[in-house]
């Protein structure tokens, strides 16, 4: 919650409109790009949608912390160690971005974390992946976060304030992630045969899961028409993906990289790269929970919020003494 | 100005290798967090904390490097060293253990680091003295995140308190090799009494009642931090050993 | 597993940054702590990672008094008409220039 409205007024608008004229206003109010805030009424539908959406976005932060942090104690260079440690925590500060935009829609971040530990939340299919090898945090820094940029890019323009405040900021910092992921492939395929080697074989195996980050096919995405008359959703899957795999493909051949999909070629007529089938069944299969990672992810963040719990009650117990001592102080004053 | 004459305005190797490796040391134990922060915002600020210490950790590699001028650089000096090379104290090396003994070891640790970074600002040593300026207030708010925490355990609930009692009184014993460790160029005696009255007003405030000064048996202090260290450092130099001359 | 029981929620706190010396303090997201001090030594960790701030206020969000949206024309529409608090209102000649 940013605010409470306590001086909330009886609203004699709402209670004579019907409920049609209120959805119809609401949408012109879209319509003609204004935000909408935490205060103002909006459908249910709405704001439920956004706390699915920001709260599964909130997660995907939180867990993407959890395949690169693995390698932090392994960076092959001290400076590789840094840079790493402050992508990771930034992802952090995304969850903590997020969860706050959330907690507007009236929800607490306790609720949030809780649909995550229970398997009741989603979050994004590609930290289910396992990172094998270094290789795997230059291909996921280049690949999944210059993916998820593009994702979120136009979410800076969402209908909703809150949310589209917090991607402005996140999208701010995701830049430097794209940049040191495409360093450290960089270096890897003008470094030793091994090395570039190693490159080769994590492409090989993000390429994939990567185009599946932009969701099914727009035929087979029922909620996007709703997203975007409601301004969460401002470009289709299809058309994000598209632009991917056609900033992409450049990039890896000046790398020297083969991305593997024997499909990939210029269409001159589209003026885009065409690219093979997706496996679909291999998508929701992640997404149903039975990617190769998605319970190690999910028994990760529980154990370390439950070993945090004291620490939690500690804080809470010590500022709850504290406040006492100080009205005690008062009082006696 | 001779080079001796030169040379004599410079800390030794030693030193600025016992500060490097124990930053190095101490910092990739923090980093081990990253990600697994007792609450999402304490993550981020302790993350801070690990950043900080591993930049200091970077600089004086950087500037031993230099001074040894034979080819080595901050990586060849943390990666392709052995365990018993490295200069640390016994603190840094030890594992995290819960977050009270994270905490305690953060406090200890930069509450000796505070009064060593400001007396080496001072050092006739310009690029360590200016190095040490930077370095200090990055001490002086670990140390203030560091005691924040040993206060709310010591004043919190029933489970914090013992286990920050627990902590203390595996690590203490650690602390008179911390105290001893010779820096170049800053007065020992002066800096412990600070220290000291750093703990105790901590303590004091977090109602901690064990003596700072404790027994213990330095023989198997030592075998535990080394075995600590060999562990710590077969992880972090694996790969760049699977890798030699590789450029990363 | 996470106990069913939901946890004490830690209290939320508004963080404002300071820019630069001479700018207002803008709001710029919310956290959670358990007490004002400890909100604004994370709040230093949370929002001023890239140096944006010189200045840290955090206010607990239940203190905040906002106005009801639903009120927004009554509240502010009625300013719209009064054009004359406007320079543009008035024309200057342009022999006088800048005024
Ligand atoms: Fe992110
Ligand atoms: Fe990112």
């Amino acid at each position: 919650m940013y605010t409470q409205a306590l001086d909330t007024a009886i609203n004699a608008n709402t209670t004579t409109v019907t409920v049609d004229s209120f959805q119809k206003t609401f949408l012109e109010r879209i319509a003609r790009d204004e935000k909408i805030e935490p205060q103002d009424a909006m459908p249910e539908a709405y704001r439920k949608t956004l706390v699915r959406q920001i709260s599964q976005h909130a997660h995907s932060e939180i867990v993407g912390m959890l395949p690169e942090g693995g390698w932090i104690t392994r960076a092959p260079s001290l400076k590789r160690k840094e840079i790493l440690l402050a992508k990771v925590q930034d992802e952090g500060g995304h969850g903590l971005y997020l969860y706050s935009a959330a907690e507007t829609l009236g929800v607490t971040r306790e609720s949030l974390v809780d649909a995550l530990h229970s398997g009741k939340a989603k979050y994004s299919s590609i930290f289910n992946y396992p990172t094998e090898s270094w290789a795997d945090i230059g291909i996921i820094g280049w690949l999944v976060d210059g993916a998820a940029i593009m994702n979120q890019v136009p979410l800076c323009r969402c209908s909703y304030g809150p949310y589209a405040r917090a991607m402005i900021r996140i999208c701010k910092e995701e830049s430097f992630h794209q940049r040191q992921g495409f360093d450290i492939v960089r270096s890897l395929c003008e470094g030793t045969p091994a090395q570039k080697a190693l490159a080769q074989d994590s492409v090989n195996r993000w390429w994939w899961p990567t185009l599946m980050m932009f969701g099914p096919h727009d035929s087979d995405s029922p909620n996007t028409e709703q997203a975007t008359d409601w301004g969460i959703k401002r470009i289709s899957n299809d058309d994000l993906r598209q632009k991917f795999v056609d900033v992409t493909v450049p990039q890896a051949k000046f790398l020297g990289l083969t991305l593997p999909d024997t499909a990939i070629a210029w269409n001159a007529e589209r003026g885009h790269y065409d690219f093979g089938k997706i496996d679909w069944d291999e998508f929701w299969r992640v997404v149903k929970g039975d990617g190769p990672c998605n319970a190690e992810r999910v028994a990760d963040r529980v154990t370390a919020f439950d070993d945090g719990r004291w620490v939690r009650e500690a804080d809470a117990a010590h500022a709850a003494k504290v406040a006492l001592r100080n009205a005690q102080v008062t009082a006696t004053v | 100005m001779t080079v001796t004459e030169l040379r004599l305005n410079v800390v030794s190797d030693a030193t600025l290798l016992t500060l490097a490796d124990t930053c190095l040391l101490w910092g990739h134990r923090l980093s081990e967090w990253c990600g697994h922060g007792p609450a999402l915002e304490e993550d981020i600020a302790l993350t801070n904390t690990a950043l900080d210490v591993i930049g200091q950790a970077r600089a004086l590699l950087q500037l031993a490097a230099a001074r040894r001028g034979d080819g080595a650089t901050e990586d060849t000096l943390a990666y392709f060293r052995e365990p018993d090379a490295f200069l640390n104290v016994m603190l840094a090396a030890l594992p995290n253990g819960d977050y009270a003994c994270t905490v305690a070891r953060s406090f200890l640790l930069s509450a000796w680091f505070v009064p060593v970074w400001a007396s080496l600002a001072q050092s006739a040593d310009r690029p360590l003295a200016a190095l040490a300026a930077e370095a200090v207030k990055e001490s002086r708010m670990q140390l203030r995140h560091a005691s924040d925490w040993v206060i709310r355990f010591g004043d919190g609930s029933d489970e914090s308190r013992r286990r920050i009692d627990a902590a203390f009184a595996g690590l203490l014993p650690y602390c008179d090799e911390l105290l001893g460790t010779p820096v170049d160029g800053t007065d020992q005696a002066a800096r412990t009494l600070a220290w000291r009255a750093t703990v105790q007003a901590t303590f004091d405030t977090a109602t901690l009642t064990q003596p700072i000064s404790v027994v213990y048996d330095a023989n198997l202090l030592n075998i535990t931090a080394s075995e600590s260290r060999v562990t710590l450092l077969a992880e972090m130099q694996s790969l760049a050993r699977q890798h030699p001359g590789a450029v990363w | 597993m996470s106990t069913p029981l939901a946890e004490a929620a830690t209290p939320l706190f508004e963080v404002f940054v300071r820019s630069k010396q001479g700018l207002d303090h803008k709001h710029v997201g919310s956290l959670h702590a358990s007490d004002a001090r400890h909100a604004l030594t994370l709040a230093r960790d949370v929002y001023t990672r890239r140096q944006e701030g010189v200045s840290i206020w955090v206010v607990p969000s239940n203190a905040i008094t906002a106005s009801d949206p639903a009120l927004k024309s009554d509240n502010f529409d009625p300013m719209a008409s009064k054009v004359y608090r406007h320079p543009t209102f008035y024309d200057i000649p342009d022999e006088i220039g800048h005024m």
